[in-house]
């Protein structure tokens, strides 16, 4: 919605009148009051720059062109970043004890099940990697003092929605304006040149991983739906009590409720992060990650995936690839990466023939 | 009672065969006469040989065979990315290509061979009439019922479950319903089928026959009120049990805009016949 504000002018001041000449041609909602010597100008102005439309004074060709050469443009920059003879990338260095990898920006698709050799049945969350990379290396003095930064980007979106700032940095990286872009913490020797593609086999079968998303938003809502309180009964003599949380703490001698307290409030729509997610398999053909279990998130949206913190987990990062995996490299993968606990359809070497 | 049966079926196949002989040799007799008589020199006719028998199996059909996408396929309305029932489609013929998953319908009679470690030599086998399909992509199900020493028994299957190891169709066929729910409330018989069924054949290339039986019903209550209109039943003898104040009255219940409502209507015909394009030719390969 466009904000418009109601703003006096005076004609005299020459910065002013080129742009009342420019708006009065626009916007038939100008008002001009004469009088002698002093001309104020009574106008609606766009104050919130944000909600203008990249094709508000364009005609419809014009537009779609623009959309299109956009995408052509985009195109070309991922060719680019595919292409071997890219200028030098940055030295790798070796895994340490600590080290901290970076993370994915991946869509949630939806859920389906799979089963294990044991004959048990799980759910699993599809999650593909879009046209994720890494966008700016914030050093550690740009971020916190304390350890280095890398932003990664994902899901291509228009650039005629975001500010100019915002457009140099993915300009800077070389890639096309993204959706979200995420921060994530790394070690030294975990850096990568901004602009490189994450790909889904960053991460493996069989590692586990977090995964931070906004939650759905339920609104504002209730002790019984928000906490599982179990309220009051329907009947037997209650008035006017049947949801509500009842007694809040004890009374005189804290005299004061808890902090943290239990109480109605906002349900949802706030970042959560699911901690030690099993990845069953990993597609490399469509960049998907099947992670067990539930996700947060709606369908669609967007998700940050790292290797776990939780330190029961700590042996498996010495088997991953280091610092990321790299596409041009010699490894070829498979189309299907398996968890080995995981029933495959049908057997590696017959896959590999027909992809 | 079979054996005896079986005899007579013989002793009839027996005579018939006789009566067959006779003929050939009649006609055999007949035609040699007529050609004595025709070329009249008293010269051996010519040998002519016999046709060749042409042989036709009558299990195997000319006309073209009926094509069918199974309903797990068809992709739900909704805002999820087609990217994830792409994923899922493939995995979905990867596993048709190890199991024949046969075409078969709410109504059909089926016999599911399932892998159970607790069961006798690791392999449980259940015959069962299917009331209920449901569920889309890998985790399709249906269900099965049977009535088994007087307890009716419901198993719910996974199409793509790795352990089930064998779905054949005993019986195809049809029923006025897509949903068989209501055999919960029927009387026994109608859900009761033998585990020692023989498949009855089937011609691959006409239509699926429809089983128009209606059923009787227990007396209430039942587990729904199917008289009501949003089950829209028509496979029960609602005349038997009910009166016919009590079926105006679940009119009470009828939407009859909801047909109208056209953010409801959703035309699958072009999706499927793209997705049944596609299966079709990957399972070929």
């Amino acid at each position: 919605m466009a904000s418009l504000a109601c703003r006096v002018f005076r004609i005299k001041d020459p910065f002013l009148r080129v742009t009342h000449g420019l708006t009065a041609t626009a916007s038939s909602a100008t008002v001009t009051l004469t009088t002698d010597g002093f001309m104020p100008v009574a106008q609606f102005v766009r104050t919130i720059k944000s909600s203008t439309w990249f094709d508000e004074h364009l005609t419809e060709d014009s537009a779609k062109f623009m959309r299109r050469e956009v995408f052509e443009d985009f195109k070309q920059m991922t060719a680019e970043k595919l292409n071997p003879l890219k200028d030098e990338p940055w030295p790798r260095h070796e895994w340490e004890e600590g080290s901290r990898r970076v993370g994915l920006i991946a869509v949630k698709l939806g859920m389906m099940p799979i089963w294990t050799k044991s004959g048990e049945r799980h759910v699993v969350t599809m999650l593909q990697v879009k046209e994720c990379n890494v966008v700016k290396h914030l050093s550690k003095e740009e971020h916190d003092g304390v350890r280095p930064a890398l932003l990664v980007g994902g899901k291509n979106c228009s650039p005629f929605q975001k500010s100019e700032e915002a457009v140099e940095l993915f300009r800077n990286a070389g890639v096309p304006p993204k959706q979200k872009l995420s921060t994530f913490r790394v070690t030294e020797n975990a850096l990568i040149k901004p602009g490189t593609p994450l790909y889904a086999a960053h991460f493996r079968p069989g590692q586990y991983v977090d995964v931070t998303a906004k939650t759905i938003g339920k609104g504002f809502q209730g002790v019984m739906k928000r906490w599982g309180f179990k309220g009051q009964p329907a009947t037997h003599g209650q008035t006017k009590t049947h949801r509500r949380p009842g007694a809040l703490g004890p009374g005189g001698d804290p005299a004061k409720v808890w902090k943290g307290k239990k109480m109605p409030g906002q349900m949802g729509n706030r970042f959560k992060t699911e901690l030690g997610l099993k990845v069953w398999r990993v597609n490399n053909r469509f960049n998907i990650l099947y992670v067990h279990g539930s996700v947060p998130g709606h369908r669609n949206c967007l998700v940050k995936v790292q290797d776990t913190t939780l330190p029961q987990w700590a042996a498996q990062a010495k088997s991953l690839p280091f610092p990321t995996y790299f596409r041009d490299g010699d490894d070829v993968l498979a189309e299907d990466l398996y968890d080995d606990d995981m029933i495959q359809y049908a057997p590696q070497e017959e896959e590999a023939t027909a992809a | 009672m079979a054996a005896c049966t079986r005899r007579a079926a013989e002793v009839l196949c027996s005579f018939r065969t006789f009566r067959q002989i006779q003929h050939q040799n009649e006609r055999f007799i007949s035609t040699s006469l007529t050609h004595h008589a025709v070329t009249g020199d008293g010269q051996p006719p010519k040998f002519t040989p016999p046709p060749k028998p042409v042989i036709v199996d009558k299990t195997k059909y000319d006309a073209p065979q009926r094509r069918f996408l199974s309903p797990e396929f068809i992709v739900p309305r909704s805002r999820t990315s087609g990217l994830k029932f792409i994923a899922e489609r493939r995995d979905m013929i990867k596993r048709r290509k190890t199991l024949n998953i046969p075409e078969f319908y709410v109504g059909s009679i089926l016999a599911v061979t399932m892998k159970d470690p607790y069961a006798s030599g690791n392999v449980n086998r259940f015959v069962g009439i299917c009331t209920q399909r449901s569920g889309s992509g890998l985790g399709a199900t249906f269900i099965l019922r049977n009535i088994i020493d007087g307890q009716g028994v419901e198993i719910c299957y996974e199409l793509y479950n790795p352990r089930v190891q064998a779905i054949e169709v005993l019986k195809l066929e049809k029923r006025l319903d897509d949903n068989l729910m209501y055999l919960r409330d029927a009387l026994p018989e109608y859900s009761t089928f033998d585990f020692n069924m023989k498949p009855v054949p089937h011609n691959p290339s006409a239509d699926v026959p429809i089983n128009t039986v209606k059923v009787r019903m227990k007396p209430k209550p039942w587990s729904k009120r199917w008289e009501r209109p949003k089950f829209n039943v028509q496979g029960i003898r609602f005349d038997l049990c009910l009166t016919p104040e009590q079926m105006q009255h679940a009119q009470k219940w009828a939407q009859p805009w909801q047909e109208f409502d056209m953010l409801k209507h959703h035309d699958t015909e072009h999706l499927k016949e793209a997705i049944l394009k596609e299966v079709e030719a990957k399972l070929r390969k």
